[in-house]
């Protein structure tokens, strides 16, 4: 990215310092290299300063779980987010970026088949090395100290991906397009059959991306820009050519990556810019699909108590941020779980998750994320309901080593409960 | 600071000493949007950590400037020339909140907004409350007196700081001031220490005044046709022997800043809008209320609301809030002054700032505490036009000139800290300022705390 790009998105920094307010990371570290502004100052120096350290900045934009909450607050809408991805992208390009990463992010994760031998191995692998342990939200694996991740747990792979359990042969087309995902695709297959499931009963075609790329945001976080480039590029061509009315997203991930991100990719000037512009407009999360199809009114009446406890709803930061979603989600939730909906405590709380910052600083993620559901539990809570893979891969991880007894599950499964329980 | 004093400063501080190039960018910037690197941070957790730093910095003779948020707007926390940035904000504890004697005692990394959320949780109330408030600290506001929105009522920090634990620039370690009601036992060195801007001493610990959360309030929005209206009324308000706990005033550039999305209408002609709020028991808010409204009527407000419950307030101060982000459309630079005017002199103030604005061709949104006569002056400039930036530097003297004259002063929460030392004579004369001096000589006599704040010596060097 080219120093002026940089200037015009940094220059509006007035550094002021409310970004110390809200970010998640800052209580953790207490020193200001944490926050947007330390963040921002460090890339404004980067362009003045001959002498500065590539390394030291790559490790300072990298120490960030990117969950906005600093944009958002931002009197003058700093685009954070964006300085941080490109910078790390710059820096990637200019250090390199580590050989397992570009293994994942430039082979497996745009491939449908690499990702699908990837997790045999990985589910096999599972088996052998990790122990098994039963939580609220089904068996997980936890990690042996040895291996340095200290107790931390990952769920069961289980025997089929979502799309593995598909028929085959259904193709893009039709009105309304799902994109599940990856995690709901291989790790969560139930979530990615219970977003499908209540989907078809907005009585509209629907239809399954089951070829897809990954959405590019690991990738993108990462610093890998082409290969996030690559699944941006294949996916926006993909789908404009089945030109569906709207593309429905179970993740909140993916779906900030289409509807936002892929424009730092796909900037005005690119070819297919006009095309992402188009593909993006016609991206939605799942709750708002729900209310917008009216799918919900025809739930049966609920019996009361059926569900074991209150349940809320933890707002993703990328459904929260920039996208503005959460009255949608608890909305969703409410009319589904009727009276055992309660407002979760700390619900806007970030859940520490940030993808490759849990992998490159998992104590710190593991405290913040341990907080977050011990806030949620203590006002209550038995069941937290979201509507992004990361939030869900983070808060059972968290629930299993802290009280195993709450639930961490996606809206769509609770959906899906109560239609099948008519 | 040489590699001696770096494992000197390593042996006390471990870990939460920070001498990386990026690391100390991080700590070379406050809110002025100025940069000037420091050679190293230290992270204190004791009073103890405090004074071992400020004795070596005697024995090496490096600067100490002492930090809390960086969220200054005179650059009290800059480190001008150099040395060792001391951030107090890991000495965030509040130590006890005392609900018989009504004090609170706290360390000086407390957040200010923290303080107040478990002060508000026992039915009290530390009132300071300046726009930063989620997240500066008490350190800081004591270091520059900050005042805020409900000071027209309520007073500034000044007015709750009853006692302080202090390291001098000596490195000595005093207590000041009382934790009582009373207490007139030798000079009032507490009151001299709340806004030295860290150049006396480095707050430890404060005991802090806290008073009975008001029960109720009630909030006002009038619209009035000019300033000149606008600022009669302020008048008028307390003609009417009534104290309103805030009270806002906005210029027609600031009303025209946030027209699209003040989230309420704005009248077509609004050329001054006044924000007002009054709290006490609940019998009395309804009472006061209705009397504001009709001393802005009388005043020609053309348009009035009022909101009691917390929704319905929140949505009228958001056109206040909405105001310092939305500067930017006007021009991307802010040069931001806030001087202080009597009351009674606030018509003449707008009509000279006015004025001023048409004659060196500039723009100029003026909105603040009109309450308390403090104005915010905002030039905004386009920070690319060295002649405007010189028409800009002219008028922000013509402005300080003339709030001396008006019986003003130049700073009412900011702080002098680089900004304005020049134009400190300009208030206090000489022998204030030599007074000042002595003082400082006697608090810190080798020049360690906060070099090149307040007062002009040398020319500083921005980065």
């Amino acid at each position: 990215m080219k120093r002026e790009d940089f200037t015009t998105l940094t220059a509006a920094c007035a550094k002021c310092g409310t970004c110390r307010t809200v970010c998640t990371l800052y209580p953790e570290r207490k020193a200001e290299i944490s926050v947007a502004r330390g963040k921002i100052t460090l890339v404004e120096a980067a362009f003045s300063d001959r002498d500065g350290n590539a390394e030291a900045l790559q490790e300072a934009l990298s120490d960030c779980i990117l969950c906005g909450k600093c944009e958002r607050e931002c009197p003058n809408q700093v685009a954070v987010e964006e300085i941080i991805m490109k910078g790390r992208a710059d820096l990637a390009e200019k250090l390199g970026i580590p050989a397992w990463k570009q293994v994942v992010f430039g082979k497996v994760m745009p491939s449908v088949t690499a990702r699908n031998v990837t997790r045999t191995a990985a589910t096999a692998a599972q088996k052998v090395f990790l122990r098994r342990v039963p939580t609220g939200s089904g068996l997980h694996y936890r990690f042996p100290e040895a291996f340095g991740l200290s107790g931390r747990t990952v769920p069961a792979l289980p025997g089929k991906s979502f799309l593995g359990s598909l028929p085959p042969g259904e193709a893009v087309r039709g009105e309304v397009v799902l994109f599940v995902g990856c995690v709901f695709d291989h790790v969560f297959p139930q979530v990615g059959r219970a977003a499908y499931e209540t989907l078809r009963l907005s009585g509209k075609g629907i239809s399954v991306f089951r070829d897809a790329p990954c959405c590019g945001l690991p990738a993108l976080v990462s610093g890998d820009r082409l290969s996030a480039l690559r699944c941006v590029e294949e996916n926006v061509r993909r789908l404009s050519d089945a030109s569906p009315e709207r593309i429905v997203f179970p993740c909140g991930s993916c779906l900030v990556m289409f509807r936002r991100n892929m424009l730092f990719l796909l900037p005005s000037g690119h070819p297919l810019h006009g095309e992402a512009v188009r593909v993006a407009d016609r991206c939605v999360d799942y709750a708002s699909f729900l209310l917008e199809t009216d799918v919900l009114s025809r739930l049966p009446d609920r019996p009361k108590g059926e569900w074991a406890g209150q349940v809320g709803y933890h707002d993703p930061c990328h459904l929260s941020g920039t996208l503005g979603k959460g009255p949608e989600g608890r909305e969703v939730l409410r009319r589904t779980v009727g009276d055992s909906y309660s407002e979760l405590r700390g619900a806007e709380l970030c859940c520490g998750y940030g993808g490759t910052f849990n992998i490159r600083d998992y104590p710190t993620s593991a405290k913040i994320g341990q907080n977050k559901v011990s806030v949620a539990a203590g006002g209550g809570a038995a069941v937290i309901a979201t509507a992004c893979s990361g939030c869900i891969l983070q808060m059972r991880d968290m629930a299993a080593r802290t009280d195993p007894s709450l639930r961490v599950v996606h809206i769509a499964e609770l959906v899906s409960k109560a239609f099948s329980s008519r | 600071m040489d590699e001696q004093v770096l494992s000197a400063l390593r042996e006390v501080f471990g870990e939460r000493l920070f001498t990386s190039h990026e690391q100390r960018i991080c700590y070379s910037y406050d809110a002025t949007g100025k940069m000037f690197l420091p050679e190293a941070v230290v992270f204190p957790v004791s009073a103890e950590e405090v004074r071992r730093t400020v004795l070596l910095a005697n024995e090496h003779r490096f600067p100490v400037v002492p930090r809390g948020a960086g969220s200054g707007f005179s650059g009290g926390s800059l480190p001008v020339r150099g040395g060792l940035v001391l951030s107090t904000e890991r000495m965030d504890r509040i130590l006890s909140i005392d609900e018989e004697n009504l004090v609170a005692v706290v360390e000086p990394g407390v957040v200010t907004e923290t303080l107040k959320a478990e002060a508000r949780k026992r039915g009290l109330f530390y009132p300071p409350d300046p726009a930063s408030i989620k997240f500066c600290t008490i350190g800081g506001n004591i270091a520059e007196c900050a005042g805020g929105m409900c000071a027209v009522k309520y007073g500034v920090t000044r007015d709750y700081v009853r006692g302080l634990e202090v390291v001098l620039g000596t490195g000595e370690f005093v207590r000041t001031g009382v934790s009582t009601v009373k207490g007139v036992v030798g000079y009032d060195l507490t009151r001299l220490l709340v806004g030295s801007e860290g150049t006396l001493g480095i707050v430890t610990k404060a005991v802090l005044k806290l008073i009975p959360l008001p029960e109720a309030a009630a909030t006002i929005l009038s619209f009035f046709r000019n300033n000149h209206d606008g600022s009669k009324a302020v008048v008028g308000i307390f003609g009417e022997r009534i104290t309103p706990c805030a009270l806002e005033l906005m210029d027609r550039t600031a009303i025209d800043c946030v027209r699209e999305n003040a989230g309420l209408p704005v009248p077509e002609d609004a050329g001054c809008a006044l924000l007002i709020e009054v709290d006490g028991p609940k019998q009395s808010v309804t009472g006061e209320a209705d009397r504001v409204e009709q001393a802005c009527r009388k005043y020609g407000a053309i348009e009035v609301s009022r909101a009691a419950d917390a929704e319905g307030r929140e949505r009228l101060w958001t056109l206040r809030r909405s105001i310092s982000p939305a500067l930017r459309k006007v021009n991307p630079v802010k040069i931001n002054e806030d001087i202080v005017v009597p009351r009674s002199r606030l018509p003449e103030m707008l009509a000279f700032l006015g004025d001023l604005a048409s004659r060196k061709r500039l723009k100029i949104v003026n909105f603040g505490h009109a309450g308390d006569g403090n104005i915010h002056v905002n030039l905004m400039i386009s920070g690319t036009d060295e002649e405007e930036r010189i028409r800009a530097d002219e008028a922000v003297a013509e402005v300080f000139r003339k709030t001396v004259s008006l019986g003003g002063t130049i700073s009412g929460e900011h702080g002098i800290g680089i900004a304005k030392a020049p134009f400190l004579e300009m208030e206090v004369g000489p022998l204030g300022v030599s007074v000042m001096k002595r003082l400082k000589r006697c608090f810190d006599p080798n020049g360690i705390l906060n070099p090149g704040k307040i007062f002009v010596e040398e020319e500083v060097v921005s980065r």
